[in-house]
Order: C-alpha cells, then sequence, then structure tokens
C-alpha cells in the first residue's frame, strides 16, 4: 500500500473528528489534527482506535505519542503494516 | 507554571464514547481504570481524570517543549474527592504537578501546577466562550464547547 492510498482511507477517518469541514480541503502530510484541523484531544484516541480497525493493525502508546498529523501517521500505518 | 483545562460534559457526552472497546485502555493505566469502573458516576471519573492529565500536559509540554499524545504516560495519583472539589498530582516522567478541580453538573475544571502554592496563587476565570480572550493575557487558555476557561498567575 503506498502513502496515496493510506491518506486516501485515513481521510474518511479524520474527518468525522473535524467540525470546520473546510478544513479538510487542503489536507496533506504536514497537516496537524489539534493545530490545523481542530481536533478534540480526546478524539485522537478515537482516529487511533478507528485507524486500527481500518489498517487491521494494532497500534502500540510508543507510536501513538506521534500520532499528532498526517505524515506521522502514514508513518506508522506503514511500519505496522510491514510488521505483519 | 501553570496549565488549566475544562470539560463540557454535554460536548464530552455527544463527542465521545468511552465505553468504546479500547478506549480507556489507551488513555488509561489500570489504577485509573480502577476508579472509573469503581465509581457511582464513572462518566465523572472519565472526564476528572482526563481533565487533570490535560491540564498538566498544557505544563508539561512548555517545560519538555515535547509534543506528544501519550496520555499514560500522565499518571494520576492522590486523588481525594471532596463534595465538588478534588486534588491530586499528575506524575509524567518523573516530574510532578499538582492539581485542583472543579465538578459541576455542566463541567469539569481542572487547574494544574508545577509548584504547589502557584495553586492559591492563580485566579480561574470560567465563562461562556467569546473570542476576545487574548486581552486579559491569560497564562493558560482552555476552551471545550460551551466554555472558556483562563487562568492567571
Amino acid at each position: 500500500m503506498d502513502r496515496e492510498e493510506i491518506i486516501a482511507r485515513l481521510k474518511p477517518i479524520v474527518s468525522t473528528y473535524v467540525e470546520d469541514k473546510d478544513q479538510l480541503e487542503n489536507l496533506n502530510e504536514a497537516t496537524d489534527f489539534i493545530k490545523d484541523l481542530r481536533i478534540n484531544s480526546a478524539n485522537l484516541v478515537d482516529i487511533v482506535l478507528d485507524v486500527e480497525e481500518e489498517f487491521g493493525i494494532v497500534i502500540d502508546n510508543l507510536s501513538m505519542e506521534k500520532m499528532l498529523n498526517v505524515g506521522a501517521s502514514i508513518d506508522i500505518i506503514e511500519t505496522k503494516l510491514v510488521q505483519q | 507554571m501553570i496549565g488549566n483545562d475544562i470539560v463540557d460534559l454535554m460536548q464530552a457526552a455527544k463527542d465521545s464514547n468511552w465505553q468504546r472497546n479500547g478506549f480507556l485502555d489507551k488513555l488509561f493505566t489500570p489504577e485509573e481504570q480502577f476508579l472509573i469502573s469503581s465509581d457511582i458516576q464513572p462518566p465523572t471519573m472519565v472526564w476528572l481524570l482526563w481533565s487533570m492529565k490535560e491540564s498538566a500536559y498544557k505544563i508539561n509540554s512548555r517545560e519538555t517543549k515535547l509534543r506528544l499524545f501519550a496520555p499514560v504516560k500522565l499518571v494520576c495519583k492522590n486523588l481525594i474527592i471532596h463534595n465538588n472539589k478534588a486534588t491530586g498530582n499528575v506524575l509524567c516522567d518523573g516530574l510532578l504537578y499538582y492539581t485542583q478541580s472543579q465538578i459541576s453538573e455542566d463541567y469539569i475544571h481542572t487547574l494544574a501546577a508545577d509548584q504547589e502554592d502557584e495553586l492559591d496563587r492563580a485566579s480561574v476565570k470560567i465563562m461562556d466562550y467569546h473570542k476576545e480572550y487574548r486581552i486579559s493575557n491569560p497564562q493558560s487558555v482552555s476552551h471545550h464547547g460551551r466554555y472558556l476557561a483562563l487562568a492567571y498567575l
């Protein structure tokens, strides 16, 4: 799975937790969940749980620490998919 | 240094399903999960512990200059609840923070400090959300749902 494909599957998950949907138009690897998309920090855990379900992976706490933006999330998803 | 966090309980109930499989495991230590499951009002305990972690994180991230989503590393300790007030500590990688919380039907607010006496010296204003809050130069700002909480030192 390439990064484009991962981002396409990640976008609908992330959009669930974004109030102002206009912010999603320019979603790219640098997009920060909290600073750019204004996602509530308690909902970050929902993104992690949704990603686990969508990609069939387990995200440990150490990996979760870095899941604050799109690029870091793709890195973690890629790593976990390879490990399987 | 101080940090503060407010949880609008109506907003939290709308936005988060804390009973979702895996939710508590990713946010809370086994001891914290025990506090939640043994509380007569589990949702209140969920958001009380969460606001303690968030308020302490605001200090910790400024002190360490690290941005991380590591809620289980922020460990709530020594929680004492009396009526609608709570006090406690949050421990993060050897750094200790002191917390003081206010529990109401509508919201939970926590003020955290890295020096205990700052809790007494700080003042907190909780109000309906408005955009012009920066004028008063608060040291910590928290906005959730209907509420804005400003802390000054």
